[in-house]
């Protein structure tokens, strides 16, 4: 109920106009196609009267055609209209999602080691469309047809109408609940099922090789073959049981059919209705029945809704407050940076995951980061840039803290990440993503700088040309280099590189490097790497290890110092 | 109608089923319709409605008898789309295993996943619906024309006439919506895609100081999409809109022109009245199929590429019984001329391959990326076979290297070995599932996990892989070389083990891992160059072919292909 407060009434409240016209034109519609049948029914017993002129039929064959022609016309307007609120809401939504998960951006993969988050939350909200079309209008337009049917009996025989309230409400309440209390458990039961299923054919696909070479083959295949029997036969109960609902309310109509017909006949007897009637009301029920049918089916949909609303509820969970800035930092073109005993833990964790880390960088300087995972490169990096504070000690930037300047420090800093994400839009626009306002020049300019103009201007479409989904069409270093000449273009004078060259090989990542050098020579660079490549040309290399710093010194004092280090740059030179 | 669908087993039989029920549901429908304006027609005439009861007893009948055929019917389709699409989907995950790993990459596993568990789910409801809907289509309006046309000839004429028509506008219609629809399809790809995009993106708008600004481009490009989705929903409902239009418009002119003869009195009441109740009957079977039409097509799109995929060639599994000599200190494995072409095969992979290897040798393999390095372990792996050559060990010929006898005495580490889901012990003894748990802890002490464990709440019991913990890729590597300690095989293939770590961790791993090469035929894959001290021969590829061979020594010698990549390993010129 509360997740229906918030993410479901509050847009039903600001689209209240397009959504009370869709559900007007969804009454219409079932309407108009009760009323069809109704007035043909009238129709056909006034003219086995034979009337002595046919002007006294003008009326119900008017009406005939009429509702003939405008059932389709209004359920065509009722789904365009129904569409494009929805679309609306979704648009809404997407904007709020996001909303959630921006300031979070930095965390999401650390807080959330779940597969694909980001992708099923974005199916999450395209499944919420279900929830207005399949389940909000039809149950609203049911509830309706429930009470007018109900008020028109009434006019005419109020006991009869109570009679037929309580026939109804087995459709529109008996059968709705019970179909969402008892087919909750079967769908959980389904939904476990599934996700084992999938769990065990993912690491079947991607465990491939093992399982072939293990010879554990027809094992898996027939473990397989039975999870997926378990997991179809729920999935046959449920239908089965779909199927026997629908027969069930079918012939509860047909008795309902009955009862409307006899009470019309000796309603008619008795003289409150006039005979002409009899066939109309009799013929009547069906349709009317019709747009009461579909509740059952409307209403056990709402546990998946649920579901999905509370994953995004459990995300929006972790949105930190909006920090209060006390001043703002100043600009600086030479930032320096400066990292004054510094600790830091994070929640629930027992270890510190940096600890007592001292380090001055001044503008200008190369610095190399090292360090087995989670020795604290990463962290070291989000301290820099502010989205986290060190639990003691002080990181300066440009003699300021440096959350003070909030998101204005990305135009300090620009930070090439590892996997650099290109958007599925053309080279140009992934380039521009650095500075929307650059010239053409200057993004020639940085393109030449990467070495990319050759082979850009070689495509036909030159840097319109589009990434492809996820970039597919360059490769590994080419896609790097379109990620430096954005952080070219961006212009900072501080750079981040964080493993540019991991997955590349040897001749790639060589080529790759010497490019970054020469580009960013005026700049203060630190590089986060794993390999020993290009190392005699940093300022100051830095080890860290289990959160504090293992070793450090330029290149030339760690190789007269550290025995260590001398055996990691011969190996990485393959001369060990 | 889809000719594949006759090719199921058991679908003619389950066809003619359907299509009998369906006939006989006909039938009751007529019945009903005549019962009921026969009480209908009584009733009117006055008639105490207890006298009314046998012909509403009847209606009933065939009434709770016409949805009890439904019932069965789709309870039928149900069974038969069951089996069939389980069935399917054994075959299925029968061929991803003789495709192998490497042609399945191509496809994309996350595709295939989706194909085998999603796919087959929406093919079970094509073959569930499409089935019964289609023949409900053909028998149902045939069987109810026949009855119209018996008492009302008229009327049976204008429902003749506007089925046609019907048919005609659906499927023009239809046709149109789709251009429209493949007009725009790039566009509108583009536009849909944007937001998974964004979101995917996150960290990187974040990084370029973009992300603040990019959420008004969300609320832009979400509106342009609405905008399109509705110009593209306003063709496609249209055929749904041509189906109630001509269905309604006909029951609505059948009314009519009934009414008008009534006038007359060319035609009686209860005939009337019986067909004006057929009407909407007969144009029902056709509106279902329609709108359950872009429901069911999913499905068939997913069989066609089951079926795809299932027709895609692959070796007979037969032979794989060929027996392969155990490998020892005196084994002798010969390469003549080995070949591999791409899939398409347009380009030659491998070409010319020749070498012979004895005994417990180490084996090098390097080379540029491209050159060839995986493709040959994945020949020598069985992940996939080759296009030419011969293989030879110890004097028995084998075909290739897929072979049962052969990859059960073969160790295979990966770049990124796969973590399966489930706890650490399982997945060190993944190999060997009865290990007692002291030769686990046994391993994973060799392989300096322990440290590791012993940090984990639940210890060996800890669950990794999906949906648990998840390692970095030295752990990952540890723990794949911890299952190659549990099964001691002759043969180890090694593709790439450590370039994606950093250079401490790669030291670890290499201090671990060369013991574990010892006694052994070891052929390793790798850029890292620092391997090759200690392997005995060393193969240097280029462009699919082999170019050196030799030892570290004699190679550096040379001053050739092996020397240049050394150089450039280095970021030194090769003067």
């Amino acid at each position: 109920m509360n997740l229906f407060r918030t993410y479901i009434a509050p847009y039903l409240k600001q689209y209240k106009w397009l959504m009370g016209f869709t559900i007007f034109l969804g009454i219409l519609t079932a309407l108009t196609a009760s009323m069809l049948t109704f007035t043909s029914g009238y129709l056909i017993t006034r003219a086995s009267e034979m009337p002595e002129t046919i002007l006294l039929l003008y009326i119900p064959i008017v009406g005939v055609r009429t509702f003939g022609i405008s059932r389709a016309v209004t359920r065509y307007l009722e789904r365009l209209t129904g569409h494009n609120a929805v679309l609306k809401i979704l648009s809404d939504m997407r904007v709020k999602l996001y909303g959630i998960l921006e300031p979070q951006a930095l965390f999401i993969r650390s807080r959330f080691q779940t597969g694909d988050l980001l992708g099923t939350l974005a199916d999450d909200i395209e499944h919420l469309q279900d929830a207005y079309i399949r389940t909000i209008f039809p149950t609203i337009i049911a509830l309706f047809l429930f009470m007018y049917s109900i008020s028109v009996l009434a006019l005419f025989d109020w006991v009869f109408a109570l009679w037929m309230a309580f026939c109804l409400s087995i459709i529109v309440f008996v059968y709705p609940l019970l179909s969402l209390f008892s087919l909750k458990k079967r769908q959980i039961e389904q939904k476990e099922k599934r996700s084992r299923l999938y769990q065990t054919f993912t690491d079947a696909l991607f465990g491939l090789s093992d399982w072939i070479i293990s010879g554990k083959k027809e094992r898996f295949i027939k473990r397989f073959a039975s999870e997926s029997q378990e997991s179809h036969s729920i999935d046959k109960r449920i239908a089965f049981w779909n199927q026997a609902r629908t027969f069930q309310l079918q012939v509860l109509s047909g008795i309902i059919l009955i009862i409307v017909g006899v009470w019309a006949g000796s309603a008619a007897q008795a003289g409150e209705i006039m005979p002409t009637y009899i066939a109309a009301f009799t013929l009547v029920t069906l349709p009317i029945l019709e747009g009461m049918l579909p509740l059952s089916h409307a209403i056990e949909r709402i546990p998946v809704y649920q579901e999905s609303l509370q994953r995004i509820e459990h995300i929006r969970q972790f949105v930190p407050e909006k920090k209060v800035l006390a001043e703002k930092g100043e600009f600086s073109h030479h930032p320096e940076i400066l990292f004054k005993d510094v600790s830091y833990r994070y929640e629930g964790e027992n270890k510190d995951a940096l600890r007592h880390v001292s380090l001055s960088i001044p503008h200008g300087q190369k610095i190399a980061l090292l360090g087995k995972s989670g020795a604290g490169k990463s962290t070291l990096l989000q301290l820099l840039l502010g989205a986290i504070s060190p639990t003691t000690g002080t990181v300066h930037f440009h003699g300021q803290h440096p959350e003070s300047y909030d998101e204005d420090i990305y135009k300090y800093v620009g930070v090439l990440n590892q996997k650099p994400y290109l958007f599925a839009t053309t080279v140009e626009n992934n380039i521009r993503l650095g500075n929307k306002e650059a010239k053409a020049e200057e993004v020639a300019e940085v393109i030449k700088q990467v070495k990319l103009d050759h082979y850009i201007h070689s495509l036909p479409k030159g840097i319109h040309t589009q990434m492809e989904e996820t970039g597919q069409r360059f490769s590994g270093g080419e896609r790097q280099r379109i990620a430096l000449a954005r952080i070219l273009l961006k212009n900072t004078p501080i750079v981040v590189l964080d493993e540019p060259t991991v997955g590349l090989d040897p001749q790639t990542e060589a080529d790759l490097l010497e490019t970054m050098f020469t580009t960013l020579k005026d700049k203060t660079v630190i590089l986060i790497t794993h390999h020993l490549i290009g190392i005699e040309k940093m300022d100051q290399i830095l080890f860290l290890d289990k959160g504090q710093v293992a070793m450090s010194g330029t290149h030339k004092q760690l190789m007269e110092t550290s025995a260590r280090y001398r055996q990691l740059y011969l190996l990485d030179r393959g001369e060990e | 109608m889809d000719k594949q669908l006759f090719n199921y087993h058991g679908s003619k039989t389950h066809m003619l089923v359907v299509g009998i029920l369906t006939v006989a549901q006909a039938i009751t429908i007529i019945f009903q319709a005549i019962f009921l304006s026969e009480a209908i027609v009584k009733m009117y005439n006055g008639t105490a409605w207890s006298a009314v009861l046998p012909s509403f007893y009847c209606f009933i009948a065939a009434y709770v008898l016409r949805h009890l055929i439904q019932w069965a019917k789709e309870r039928l389709a149900y069974r038969f789309a069951d089996k069939t699409s389980l069935y399917v989907q054994q075959l299925l995950v029968r061929k991803l295993f003789e495709l192998g790993p490497r042609r399945i990459g191509k496809h994309g596993s996350g595709n295939m996943i989706t194909l085998c568990l999603e796919g087959i789910p929406n093919f079970r409801t094509y073959l569930e619906l499409f089935i019964p809907r289609f023949i409900a289509t053909v028998c149902i309006p045939i069987v109810v024309l026949i009855y119209v046309l018996t008492v009302d000839i008229t009327s049976a004429i204008i429902l003749a006439i506007v089925m046609p028509i019907l048919i005609v506008f659906l499927v023009l219609l239809g046709l149109l919506a789709q251009k429209q629809i493949d007009a725009q399809w790039d566009t509108y790809q583009l536009l849909s895609r944007h937001f998974v995009d964004s979101l995917r993106g996150l960290v990187t708008l974040k990084y370029l100081g973009q992300s603040k600004a990019h959420q008004s481009a969300i609320a832009t490009v979400s509106n342009k999409y609405r905008i399109a989705t509705n110009r593209t929903l306003r063709m496609a409902f249209l055929s749904t809109f041509s189906l109630d239009f001509f269905s309604s418009l006909s029951v609505a002119i059948v009314a009519v022109e009934l009414g008008l003869r009534l006038i007359n009195g060319d035609i009686g009441f209860e005939a009337a009245l019986a067909i004006l109740i057929l009407a909407p009957e007969y144009f029902l079977p056709v509106r279902d199929l329609g709108n359950d039409y872009h429901a069911t097509m999913d499905g068939k799109e997913a069989g066609e590429k089951i079926r795809e995929l299932l027709e895609m060639e692959t070796f007979a599994s037969e032979d794989s019984e060929i027996s392969v000599p155990k490998w020892n200190e005196e084994s002798t494995l010969t390469v003549q001329q080995l070949a591999k072409s791409s899939d398409d095969e347009e380009r030659l992979l491998l070409k010319n391959i020749s070498f012979q290897v004895n005994g417990f040798k180490k084996v090098g393999i390097v080379g540029a990326s491209g050159a060839g390095k995986s493709t040959l372990i994945d020949l020598l792996s069985g992940f996939s076979y080759p296009t030419g050559g011969e293989i030879e060990i110890d004097e028995t010929e084998i075909p290739y290297f897929s072979l049962k006898d052969w990859q059960e005495q073969v160790t295979y580490i990966p770049q990124h070995p796969y973590i399966f889901a489930g706890t650490v012990a399982e997945n060190i003894s993944w190999y060997e599932p009865n290990s007692p748990s002291e030769k686990i802890e046994e391993a994973a002490e060799m392989t300096g996990l322990m440290e590791l464990i012993k940090s984990f709440p639940n210890g060996l019991d800890e669950r990794i892989g999906q949906g648990g913990r998840s390692l970095s890729g030295g752990e990952e590597q540890r723990i794949a070389l911890a299952r190659g300690l549990l099964q001691v095989r002759p043969i180890m293939l090694v593709d790439e083990p450590t370039a994606h770590l950093d250079i401490e961790t790669e030291h670890e791993i290499k201090s671990l891992m060369l013991p574990l090469l010892e006694n052994k035929l070891v052929f390793f894959a790798t850029h890292r160059l620092h391997w090759m001290r200690d392997m005995d021969v060393i193969l240097v590829l280029e462009n699919g072919q082999i170019v050196e061979q030799g030892t570290h020594a004699e190679l550096y010698q040379q001053k050739g292909v092996y020397y240049r990549l050394i150089k450039a390993q280095r970021g030194e010129s090769a003067e």
